[in-house]
């Protein structure tokens, strides 16, 4: 008798258990309902989780200050894929570029529903839009040290040529109908700037800068910034060996005009950005971030910013700046938002490593 | 140096031993048949939830590796990259680093990253696995913090002759070859086991991850394992006991990509030499045990799209001496030394390093006459230069209440090293932390456990709960100049409850067994690694809240069919818990036959897996194969020795 009151005890207390852990199901965070368009606001690519998780695009809504987190999946019931890079506006649809994936994602720019996949990459890491029907992916191809610009028909999405440039190409910009190309090492060194005829595709010089530069903008007045993050002692490595610079180079002869070192043998200078009017640059160095005018002839030595981000991004419409902060890496990240005199507006939460900007 | 000493040392120690003892070898005049194991764990391990997977379990699935066993047919939960793929185990909400894995009394973590592949075990070159629940720091140091997880192998004197082979082949081009062979004399027992496995692994499944759903086979998936292992066991003479035991394995896999990922192209290959040797002297009062282990593993990992070609290699050097003392028929004393020496070479640090760890350790067990109750304190300190390292300690008891009941419970500290990862890394945008503290806490648990039977059925039910807190968990995280560094800054509250049914009734030659297992288990991050962290009291990513099984066994003469149906709960794959994997429900079925004829048996089986046609990622977008099966047949032969 005793034993089946215990065991019926016993039971009980299983069945207790069973029936208590049903609230302990996550709360499903549900997605505001998508029927707007994404027209008027930012877009943020998040890396998303390290290994083997997938990347989101969170948009921010200037109008309604309304956060919107993983837009593409939401709409078109499929992750975007691992790491997603950057992302670029042109003519009307987005360009996702996923780097794990070796993958472009394109999407209608205002309602994010698919349109399509420019597959074949390796390493891709940024688009830049050229004409109606072509546009440019740079890659750091196999390995990460075979530079490329990936020439892409935009009407049939489909890679047409090859352009080999330095190790690691990166950041692109425009100027005339020459297109420059920092070349990033990739996971190797480099330390040039490919400068490419649009029309041709063909190289038409190779411009020698800092160690592996990555970020790329132009100013007001038609010079281009380049940021050279510096380079590692030969792995396995504690510090730089070669420094970060900020190089300024003069289109009209493709020379480099300006070089600016910086000082730290453990800091890499990063994320350069230009404000809307092209007179101000902002980048990362030491924890914080620096601002200076476009006219200046030596590096600001007091921060702008005292905080560290993740990302960088300036909103051309009204010169507010954006900071990512990814936090512990493996969970959602938070955007920060900065007046014009640097103080903090507003914060947001987005996805998981949130790297890049796209405004709109 | 260092370690060639101490190797050099322990052997000609017990060679010393081994000499002395020869001469002496006529006198022996009764021999024990069966080598009675009387290990460390069942001995002074008191208090500690225990699970145990004995031979039979083992040769069920003797083609297959430890930690799809684990997976099915424990409480452990299993985080599997995929079919074949790097497997970790997570005892009670912890970490893959925080179980220690014994092989025969030797950690096999590797120094390196802390952990073991479990998919690199074939549960062939097994003879027991016992799971050994909750921390218990003080009886084997470094890692024991969730659980521990003994592999033993064990010999059986005066068998005779036996050899086996068997082949298996199962999906996915999977093809599997084994044999052994056993001489079992009246003192000496020599025995050799071999496998051979390779598998292409491409199964079909769906890509959720990629545009239109594509039905995709799983790609660079292969693998090649083989395997030997060589004992020898010598009964010296009546009191006295040596083995050798030799271990080697290769393993080449190529690393799939994951679903959102498109392609892969790396690959690792493991090598690893493992050689032992034990000598234990029984006495009536006293038993001295010496045992001393070489380790020396392999591994290198490439993959040319990212441009890595890394190649590492450790040395393990373990010596062990330890001495158990009964002081009188209710109490019992163990006093031990262990010097593990470790060096790793990779062009990942700035130099090599090396490590020597000494450790003391200690237990006290008192008990009734009977064995129905007992105690045991442990104590264990361990040694490194310039290194503070806890000292810890461990209180446990078992008894049995009433005749029905056992009443189990255990305090235990705990703590873990920082692996040589953690401390000396050195590249590009990481960098190790010379300065880490281990990590270390105090784990609870109280065990009730009934058992009973009425006429042909047995029954038994289960109930644990435990509480554990991990401090200063070591956490990669970008320092100012975005460099990754480890730092000790996690603090993690465990605790949870475990319960577990088996129920057998036999008719005849006719037996059923029943057995279900449910876990609770909330593992949370109790402090802030940033402002405003939403990771703040979450649960850890990859831990599930609930996980549960249930197996139904059916024997009948020489057949048997056995059905267990896994459920692992929601896992949260970000550490503010926003994003998860939903739960999945995984049934397999093996079946058996044997046939047998004088000293010749073959046993013909077969393994169904995920006969329900679950589609489940235990990792996110990491695919894993819906059904899937195993054929095979093994050949037994068994010559008995001549009886006088």
């Amino acid at each position: 008798m005793k034993t089946k009151t215990l065991f019926n005890l016993s039971a009980l207390a299983l069945a207790i258990t069973f029936t208590s852990c049903k609230k302990d199901d996550p709360e499903v965070p549900t997605p505001a309902p998508v029927g707007g368009a994404y027209d008027n606001g930012v877009f943020i690519s998040n890396e998303g989780p390290y290994g083997s998780g997938t990347g989101t695009i969170s948009f921010y809504n200037r109008s309604t200050s309304g956060v919107t987190n993983d837009i593409f999946e939401v709409k078109n019931s499929y992750p975007l894929g691992n790491v997603v890079q950057s992302m670029e506006i042109f003519n009307g649809k987005g360009y996702i570029v996923v780097n794990n994936a070796g993958k472009v994602e394109i999407v209608d720019g205002s309602t994010f529903a698919s349109n399509g996949v420019i597959s074949g990459l390796t390493n891709p890491r940024n688009f830049l839009g050229i004409d109606n029907s072509k546009g440019y992916i740079s890659e750091w191809g196999t390995g990460g040290i075979n530079g490329a610009i990936k020439v892409v028909d935009l009407n049939t999405k489909t890679v047409t040529a090859t352009i080999n440039t330095g190790k690691g190409a990166e950041g692109m910009v425009k100027v005339g109908n020459n297109v420059y190309v920092t070349c990033s090492g990739g996971y190797d060194n480099d330390s040039v700037v490919t400068v490419i005829d649009a029309t041709t595709n063909a190289v038409v010089t190779t411009i020698t800068v800092g160690a592996n530069p990555k970020n790329i903008k132009v100013d007001a007045s038609g010079k281009i910034w380049v940021l050279c993050s510096g380079q590692y002692a030969p792995y396995p490595a504690t510090n730089l060996v070669k420094l970060g610079q900020l190089v300024r180079i003069d289109a009209s002869t493709n020379t480099v005009d300006l070089t600016l070192p910086f000082a730290s043998i453990y800091s890499q200078p990063l994320n350069l950005v230009i404000n809307n009017s092209k007179t101000t640059l902002y980048y990362s160095y030491d924890g914080k971030v620096y601002s200076q005018l476009s006219t200046a002839t030596v590096l600001n030595t007091t921060a702008t910013i005292n905080r560290n981000f993740y990302g960088l991004g300036i909103d051309p419409t009204n010169d507010y700046f954006y900071g990512s902060d990814a936090g512990n890496f493996s969970s959602n990240g938070k955007v920060i938002r900065y007046n014009t005199t640097g103080v903090a507006v507003d914060s947001f939460t987005v996805g998981v490593i949130p790297g890049n900007f796209c405004f709109k | 140096m260092n370690l060639f000493k101490i190797n050099l040392f322990v052997c000609s120690f017990l060679l010393a031993f081994t000499g002395f003892a020869q001469l002496r070898m006529d006198t022996v005049k009764q021999l024990s048949v069966v080598e009675v194991s009387s290990s460390r764990q069942s001995t002074f391990s008191s208090g500690n939830k225990s699970e145990t997977i004995d031979s039979s379990l083992l040769d069920q699935n003797s083609a297959g590796n430890l930690a799809d066993l684990l997976a099915n047919r424990s409480q452990v939960f299993i985080k599997s990259y995929g079919l074949g793929s790097l497997a970790s185990s997570s005892f009670r909400g912890s970490g893959a680093s925080h179980t220690a894995v014994l092989w025969n009394g030797f950690n096999l973590q590797s120094p390196m990253l802390g952990q073991l592949d479990l998919s690199l075990i074939p549960t062939n070159f097994l003879n027991d696995v016992k799971l050994q629940y909750g921390a218990s720091g003080a009886l084997w140091g470094s890692g024991a913090v969730g659980g521990t997880i003994h592999l033993n192998n064990t010999s059986q004197f005066d068998k005779g002759i036996s050899a086996s082979a068997t082949i298996a082949f199962g999906s996915f081009s999977d093809k599997q070859q084994q044999a052994s062979f056993e001489i079992s004399k009246k003192r000496f027992v020599t025995s050799f086991k071999v496998f051979n496995h390779d598998a292409k692994n491409d199964f079909p499944f769906i890509n959720t991850a990629q545009y239109g759903k594509p039905e995709q086979k799983q790609s660079n998936a292969e693998l090649k394992q083989k395997g030997l292992l060589q004992e020898n066991y010598f009964q010296i003479n009546s009191n006295q006991k040596i083995n050798t035991r030799f271990w080697y394995q290769f393993s080449d896999r190529n690393i799939p990509p994951s679903m959102t990922q498109n392609s892969n192209i790396s690959n690792q290959k493991d090598e690893s030499y493992r050689a032992t040797t034990e000598w234990q002297r029984t006495g009536k009062k006293l038993t001295i045990l010496a045992r001393f282990a070489y380790f020396d593993e392999g591994l290198k990992f490439k993959d040319s799209m990212i441009n890595e070609d890394s190649k590492s290699r450790t040395k393990n050097a373990i010596s062990e001496v330890e001495t158990r003392f009964t002081i009188t028929k209710f109490d019992l004393i163990n006093i031990g030394i262990n010097n593990t020496y470790s060096e790793a070479s990779t062009p990942d640090y700035l130099k090599n390093p090396s490590e020597n760890r000494t450790a003391l350790f200690g237990s006290y067990k008192v008990h009734t006459a009977k064995n129905n109750w007992n105690a045991v304190i442990s104590a264990r300190q361990e040694f490194i230069e310039n290194k503070e390292i806890p000292f810890t300690s461990s209180v446990g008891f078992e008894g049995k209440l009433f005749k029905l009941i056992i009443l189990k419970g255990n305090v235990s500290k705990h703590y873990r090293l920082p692996t040589f990862n953690d401390l000396y890394w050195a590249g590009q945008g990481a960098q190790g932390n010379p300065n880490l503290k281990p990590e270390s806490g105090w784990a609870e648990e109280l065990s009730l456990i009934h058992s009973s039977s009425y006429k042909q059925i047995g029954w038994e039910l289960g109930a644990t709960a435990f509480n554990r807190t991990i401090d200063d968990w070591i956490l990669w995280l970008p320092d100012q100049y975005n460099s990754w560094t480890p730092a000790n800054v996690l603090q993690v509250w465990s605790r949870g409850l475990e319960y577990k049914v088996n129920v057998n009734y036999t008719i005849r030659k006719f037996k059923v067994q029943l057995s279900g297992m449910y876990n609770y288990v909330l593992s949370t991050n109790e402090r802030s690694t940033t402002i405003n962290d939403a990771a703040l009291g979450q649960q850890l990513i990859y831990v599930p809240i609930q996980n549960g099984q249930c197996n139904l066994s059916l024997f009948y003469r020489a057949t048997s069919i056995s059905y267990t149906q896994v459920y692992t709960g929601y896992r949260y794959t970000t550490s503010d818990n926003t994003s998860y994997l939903k739960p999945y429900s995984v049934g397999n079925l093996n079946v058996a036959q044997t046939f047998g004829w004088n000293t010749l048996k073959i046993k013909v089986f077969a393994q169904l897996n995920n006969i329900w046609q679950e589609t489940y990622q235990v990792v996110a977008y990491r695919a894993m194969p819906l059904f899937n099966c195993q054929f095979g047949a093994t050949v037994y032969f068994n010559q008995q020795n001549k009886r006088n």
